[in-house]
Order: C-alpha cells, then sequence, then structure tokens
C-alpha cells in the first residue's frame, strides 16, 4: 500500500505536532512550577492536594528575597566575579587566540592541544589541590578565589572559541595595516577586534552564563555567608527540615532572570557560538 | 588548529630571520594565559596526583603513604557502589539525552510556523542555572508536598505516593532525570546544526532513487553525523560523570549512598570529612577513564579545525 503523497507529508506533519507538544510540554512544566509555587500562598506549596495554579496571588516571597533575606548579597558577589572572571578571560585569551591565529611559532600545536587539553580537565578533579592552592595564596573564604579559580575553565573556553572567531576575519586587512607602520598590538585592537565583535559578545556570554551557574567551587572555597554566590547562597537555605519553597522559588525565578535574558537576547550568537565552536559546519 | 599546517608553519621560520621575534612576541601574549595554566591547572593536577598518594588532613602536613588510600578505598563497599552508580549514572544520562536529543533535532529542522520560538522553548532548560532547576526538581519530588506525586495520583497511576528522592531503589534514576531533562538540549542544538549542515540534494537524489524514510535516516542521516555525535557522547559523558550539583543538592549521595557518584564522593571524603588525600585518590581514581575520553576529543576537536 503506497501512500499518496499528501498523506504522507500529513503524517510526517501529524508525528512532527505530536513530538514537538511532547518536548514542550517536558521541557516547560518544570519553569510553569517554579514561577507558579513563586506565587503561591505558602499553605497551597505545602498541601498534599497540590494546586496546579496560584489560588491566591502574593508577593510574599518574593519579598522576602529582596528585603529580608541575603539575596541581594548573593546576587552583588555573583554579578561581580561573572563579570570580572568574563573581563579578565576576554583580555587574556584574545591575546592568546591572535597568537595561535596569526603568529607563527614554535610549539603552537602543543599549546593549542595544552589549552583544548585544560578545558576538559573537569572542575571535580581539581577541586582538592586548588583548595590546597587557593589557601596557600591567601584568597580562602574571598571573592577573588572564585575569580582565580573560575579562570581555569573560562580562559581555556574563551581562547578555544576566539581561535574559531579570528579565524573567519581574513589576514589581509591587518596585513594591509601593518605594512602602512600599525605595530601588531594596534592591528589586533584596532582591526581585528571591531571586526570579530559578534564572537567576542556571544563568547563573553558564555563565560559569563559559566560563571553564574557554577557550584563546586563557590563551595570549596567561600564560607561567609557574605561572601556567597547565589548557587551556594541557595543551597545554604536547605539545611533546615522545613525548606522555605515559596522563598527558594521565588529566589530562583529572580537568578534564572540574567541567564535567561542573555540566552534571549543572545540566541543568534550562541547558536551560531556552538556551531562555530564544536561542530564545522 | 590543523596539525599538519602548524607543524609546517613552525618549521620555516627557520629560515626566517623574523622568527625570533616571532617567538618572543607569540610569548608575551601567551604568557598570562600560560600563567593560567601551569599554575592553576598543571600543578594542582600533580598536587592531586601527589596527596592521592599521602595522608592529609586539612590544615595538617603531607605523610607518604603509598598505595594504602587507593587500597583502602578498593576494598570499601561504598565506593564500589560509587563506581558502579557513576557507570550508569553517566552511560544512563548520555544514551537517553542522545536519543531524545536527536529527536528534538530532526523535530526541529522540520520547516513550521514559529519554528524559532519553539526552538528557544525547547532549549530553555539549558540557559537557566542548574541549581534553580534542582531546587524546583526537589520540589517536585518531594514525597507529600510534590506535584509528580500528586499528578500520577490524580490520574489513577499510583496509590501510595512514590518516594522518589528516599527510596533507595529508584533515587539514582529519579536524579537521571533531572539530569536528561537539563543536558537534552545541549544534544538537540548541536545535532540540529549536524542536521542543518546535511545537503538537500542528498534526501532529493534518495527520493528519486525510491527510498523509505527509515532508508534515508539510516543511509544518508546518520552517517553525516557521525561527527558530531561522537563529540557530543564524549563531551557530554565526561561533564555528566563529573556533574557534582545534581546529586549533591537532590539527594547529598544517599540515600544508603545508593546515588553517590565520584565528584560527590571526592567531595565527601575530602573537605566534609577533611582527608585530601583519600578525596584526590578518588578523584584520581577516574583519571584514567575520563583521559581517554578527554584524548579521544582533544584529537577529534583538533582534526575538525
Amino acid at each position: 500500500m503506497t501512500l499518496t503523497r499528501q498523506t504522507k507529508r500529513r503524517y510526517q506533519k501529524a508525528v512532527t505536532f505530536i513530538a514537538l507538544g511532547f518536548f514542550l510540554i517536558i521541557s516547560l512544566f518544570p519553569f510553569y512550577w517554579m514561577v507558579s509555587t513563586s506565587f503561591k500562598n505558602s499553605q497551597e506549596i505545602y498541601q498534599i492536594v497540590q494546586s496546579l495554579y496560584p489560588k491566591k496571588f502574593v508577593l510574599d516571597h518574593y519579598r522576602y528575597a529582596v528585603s529580608n533575606s541575603m539575596f541581594p548579597i548573593y546576587m552583588r558577589n555573583s554579578i561581580l566575579v561573572a563579570l570580572v572572571t568574563t573581563a579578565i578571560s576576554i583580555f587574556v585569551s584574545a591575546f592568546a587566540a591572535y597568537s595561535i591565529v596569526r603568529i607563527r611559532f614554535r610549539g603552537k600545536a602543543v599549546v593549542s592541544r595544552g589549552i583544548i587539553f585544560s578545558y576538559l580537565i573537569p572542575p571535580a578533579l581539581l577541586f582538592i589541590p586548588l583548595f590546597r592552592v587557593v589557601t596557600m595564596l591567601g584568597l580562602y573564604d574571598s571573592l577573588l578565589s572564585l575569580i582565580v579559580t573560575y579562570l581555569t575553565f573560562a580562559t581555556p573556553f574563551s581562547t578555544w572559541m576566539l581561535i574559531g572567531y579570528f579565524r573567519t576575519v581574513p589576514k589581509e586587512i591587518e596585513e594591509a595595516a601593518m605594512i602602512d607602520g600599525c605595530s601588531r598590538v594596534g592591528a589586533l585592537f584596532r582591526i581585528l577586534f571591531p571586526l570579530s565583535l559578534p564572537g567576542i559578545a556571544a563568547v563573553s556570554l558564555f563565560v559569563f552564563t559559566r560563571c553564574w551557574n557554577e557550584f563546586l567551587y563557590a563551595m570549596v572555597f567561600i564560607t561567609d555567608e557574605r561572601n556567597k554566590t547565589i548557587p551556594i547562597g541557595l543551597q545554604g537555605l536547605l539545611l533546615d527540615d522545613m525548606y522555605l519553597w515559596g522563598e527558594l522559588m521565588a529566589m530562583s525565578v529572580l537568578a534564572s532572570i540574567p541567564p535567561i535574558l542573555i540566552y534571549i537576547f543572545g540566541q543568534k550568537w550562541v547558536v551560531g557560538g556552538f556551531v562555530a565552536g564544536g561542530v564545522k559546519a | 588548529m590543523d596539525l599538519k599546517s602548524a607543524q609546517i608553519e613552525s618549521t620555516t621560520p627557520a629560515v626566517n630571520p623574523m622568527a625570533k621575534q616571532e617567538n618572543r612576541l607569540a610569548f608575551f601574549f601567551l604568557l598570562p594565559t600560560l600563567i593560567i595554566l601551569f599554575g592553576l591547572v598543571s600543578y594542582p593536577s600533580i598536587l592531586a596526583i601527589i596527596y592521592s598518594f599521602s595522608r592529609k588532613l586539612v590544615g595538617g602536613e603531607a605523610s607518604f603513604v603509598g598505595l594504602a588510600n587507593y587500597i583502602e578505598l578498593f576494598k570499601n563497599s561504598i565506593f564500589q557502589k560509587t563506581v558502579w552508580n557513576s557507570v550508569v549514572y553517566t552511560f544512563g544520562s548520555v544514551t537517553v539525552k542522545l536519543f531524545l536529543g536527536l529527536g528534538m533535532a530532526l523535530v526541529l529542522n522540520q520547516s513550521f510556523k514559529f519554528r524559532n520560538v519553539f526552538r528557544g522553548l525547547l532549549f530553555l532548560p539549558w540557559a537557566i542555572p542548574s541549581l534553580t532547576a534542582c531546587l524546583t526538581w526537589k520540589l517536585m519530588y518531594d514525597a507529600n508536598a510534590g506535584v509528580f506525586n500528586y499528578i500520577l495520583f490524580k490520574i489513577g497511576l499510583i496509590k501510595d505516593f512514590i518516594y522518589w528522592l528516599s527510596d533507595a531503589d529508584i533515587a539514582l534514576y529519579s536524579v537521571m532525570a533531572l539530569v536528561i531533562w537539563k543536558g537534552t538540549p545541549f544534544h538537540g542544538i548541536m545535532l540540529l546544526a549536524g542536521l542543518q549542515s546535511i545537503p538537500d540534494e542528498l534526501y532529493e537524489a534518495a527520493e528519486v532513487d525510491g527510498a523509505s524514510v527509515f532508508h534515508k535516516f539510516l543511509h544518508i542521516t546518520l552517517p553525516s553525523l557521525k561527527d558530531v555525535i561522537i563529540i557530543v557522547y564524549l563531551l557530554s559523558s565526561i561533564w555528566t560523570f563529573h556533574s557534582f550539583q545534581f546529586v549533591y543538592v537532590l539527594t547529598g549521595g544517599g540515600p544508603s549512598h545508593s546515588t553517590q557518584i565520584f565528584p560527590v564522593l571526592s567531595y565527601e571524603l575530602g573537605i566534609a570529612n577533611m582527608r585530601l588525600g583519600m578525596g584526590a585518590a578518588v578523584s584520581i581514581i577516574s583519571v584514567p577513564f575520563i583521559f581517554i575520553l578527554i584524548i579521544l576529543l582533544t584529537r577529534k576537536l583538533i582534526r575538525e579545525e
């Protein structure tokens, strides 16, 4: 029995839509739950008969998060660490990527390999010795410890991605400028940088998000409440028997806003970034 | 990063008088990166190995004990459980993520209205911080106040509430569900990019020859995706194996170590129990396995460039 083209296409469309619906429900339900719980009155949250939507809309949890808790401090710390780490890693890796893409030097293959290799070494392997290094440097329990240790994954990552982006810029432009007397550093800042701005923006967003979400190093190197970043700050609130779910969900929603905004506005860059760095189209 | 051209480029400077200057310039440009890599990656890695052969408590001196830590670990039933858990946790999650990601990619590769909006929505789990995902799922999994139990009960699938995170038999799978939910979009994005780079002509030619949907999938789609699949699988395996937050926040490694995995055990021994030597040993044991993945992946990624 051969189906006509039209029937085949209709069948295909139906399967696609069912699959799409399935994926949508699964992907989005936890978000819905997080947001709706954050607006639910505490009674509705803890009762066994769950309300599938907030029967009473309350802003108490958000008020608590913003004025009665350490959350604003956690947020300040997260922003600080993420911004500084991103700035440093972009700066450092721009020079490294430039060397690999534009300069001929001995040992380039070793360095390239070493950079990718370092990126792949997981924090879960390094955190114990880094604990010792951080203590040796006298950075324990300071935001600086996070900035320094985050550079271990931020720098190789941004170098690797910037190499991909720098490669797409034809070197003839810089060469022409250098013939006209421009220095190498000048060519880097005045020609290569501006031309690869979308790539640099994409990498910055990636690195920022990665720092924003980081958990393990923050757990190991920070103990004082006032130095905690959002992930470990929130996790620290799970200590008692009765969790303040409404408050936790409100803080979770607030904590998710920056990465989601980055994701929405950077979407074309972010997806393009994955393609450039990971899969050669 | 083509290995061949890099080698060629590095041999010609012998004839080039500017070579020395170039080498020095490259060195300065690379200096900060090299300092970071040597001081914060290479040196700690060596330190980890040394610690694994030592008895070192936090704040104390390290004393060499040879293989004592390793022997203690291998004889320990909790460690043995951890190994098994990590294998199931990693390969189970990554394999499911790959299948679901492929499904997601195939769906998003079709053209329909508002496709980009749907794509954005489907990839959202990847965008939120892992911690917020962990908290939300911890709430949904709650035995009494959790919505999963409520819905399953309401539609009549279960009679008693399920102890998703406190039942030793299913806790690991509960955590894996979250890992899969969070990680599938990454597979989806990569596979979608791979799918979109397959030229339409291949499919059209096959259709002219009367190929069925399955045939096209098996003989065109899958072979074209081979490289992407390998890279994604390796990357995802490394990351999933070493993921700390999910288990730590949802179950802390319990109940009865049924969700204990390498990174969490390493943390518990090294930091919580302050036995840095033992914690390091746990990490180092996982290295040979991870090393193979990392080397395969580095080679694949360099060849791709």
